[in-house]
């Protein structure tokens, strides 16, 4: 089984379980080991893009420089820790920024080995796994789920430094919805912002910018959304007032479970508001 | 409110900082249309943008509107002249929070909030509105 080198990040330590247990379980059935890297730390949860403050950088550098010394590949679930870390990465491979990125390698006590590449695990079942092998494990398809996959800003943007997707119509979780069987729907805001951490001090924007995402997958006839980040996770589904006919906001690694057959107790479904389980038994999933 | 320099010597901080060209843009708005704050954001990034070609920086910095971007990167991705203002509103950001002004003050944050709130959120908040 191939093993990879993992960084979790603190929010899949405690708030966002969910997208974390079901990952390292649902790897194990496709055929991948998530190997979780020792003694990491935060990555900083957003990326500064001020010019000079390196400080601001060290974190995610003492990270890779940690993952260089495991390997040369390093994989992510959370979206803002994926950001950061690969954004980080691409400062330092940058041509002509070779004495900044020395100094950034001087700051921290671990050895630099080598250039990580940052691997989304979305990435690692389209380019390491292949839909193909995906889609062999996938004993209990999601028939008829109608799913609005939600990407949000971190995953796709920038475009030069993430180099992960197109930024204004991204594809690889609607690729591996439709690979589990499900059929990914037309959604106009799938890369739009939720006011991310916006929801600290102003709560209100945050709820108004999640609400229209929510009304537009829900206009185009999704019956649940899925996301990659703890963050989107949470303003989607916790801003929002519940009603009975409200979508369920799952973590992708939620429905990848379901499809690879993980049981009920494993797929984290606590997390999410209104009746997730109840839903999934009522399209004939659990 | 936080006093500054003159206009032009911001400016030349905030270009510095962002590692943008404010002269590049054009003022075609597409920034602005497509920001999904935008509704909530005073000055929008193009007016913003224009605040600075026409010398008035310190508007910019005492605006509410740098405290607004998510850093959700459209307004950067889509424009035609390559200009980030999601850089330029950290840079305005940056200039402030280095006078030793906070925009938000954890000790704000409510018990049932802490609880909630993913933790990526609070790092992110504080980072680039607290000192």
């Amino acid at each position: 089984m191939t093993k990879y080198a993992y960084y979790p990040g603190c929010t899949l330590y405690t708030k966002a379980r969910s997208l974390d247990i079901c990952a390292r379980k649902a790897a194990e059935k496709v055929g991948f080991e998530l190997a979780e890297m020792p003694s990491w730390n935060c990555c900083g949860a957003i990326y500064n893009a001020t010019s000079d403050d390196l400080a601001a950088q060290v974190g995610p550098v003492r990270n890779l420089a940690k993952a260089s010394q495991i390997g040369d590949k390093l994989v992510t679930l959370c979206a803002a820790c994926h950001n950061v870390l690969k954004r980080v990465q691409d400062r330092l491979d940058q041509p002509g920024n070779e004495v900044e990125s020395e100094r950034l390698k001087t700051f921290v006590d671990e050895k630099y080995e080598r250039p990580v590449k940052v691997l989304h695990y979305l990435e690692v079942l389209k380019n390491e796994v292949g839909w193909d092998k995906v889609k062999a494990k996938a004993t209990k398809p999601l028939a008829g789920l109608k799913v609005a996959s939600y990407y949000g800003c971190l995953m796709v943007r920038p475009r030069e430094a993430l180099s992960f997707d197109d930024p204004e119509n991204p594809q690889v979780m609607d690729d591996l919805m439709r690979v589990l069987g499900a059929e990914p729907t037309r959604f106009d805001f799938k890369a739009e912002c939720c006011g991310g951490y916006l929801v600290v001090n102003r709560r209100d924007v945050a709820k108004a910018a999640s609400q229209k995402i929510l009304d537009n997958a829900k206009a185009w006839g999704a019956e649940a959304i899925v996301t990659t980040c703890p963050l989107c996770q949470y303003n989607l589904d916790k801003l929002r007032v519940m009603t009975d006919g409200a979508l369920p906001v799952f973590y992708f690694t939620q429905l990848l479970g379901v499809a690879v057959g993980l049981g009920q107790d494993e797929l984290g479904l606590g997390h999410n508001s209104g009746d997730p389980a109840g839903f999934l038994k009522s399209k004939g999933l659990l | 409110m936080t006093t500054f320099h003159s206009s032009s010597e911001l400016l030349e901080q905030i270009e510095a900082l962002s590692g943008q060209d404010i002269s590049d843009c054009y003022q075609c708005g597409c920034c602005t249309s497509g920001c999904p704050i935008g509704e909530a954001m005073d000055p929008p990034p193009s007016k913003a943008i224009r605040l600075l070609q026409l010398g008035r920086a310190n508007e910019l910095l005492d605006s509410e509107g740098i405290w607004m971007c998510a850093s959700c990167l459209v307004c950067g991705t889509r424009c035609p002249r390559a200009v980030d203002y999601a850089r330029i509103a950290e840079a305005c950001r940056a200039l402030v929070l280095r006078s030793r002004e906070s925009k938000v003050d954890p000790d704000t944050v409510t018990a049932p909030e802490l609880e909630e709130i993913p933790q990526q959120a609070f790092i992110a908040a504080f980072r680039k509105s607290s000192v």
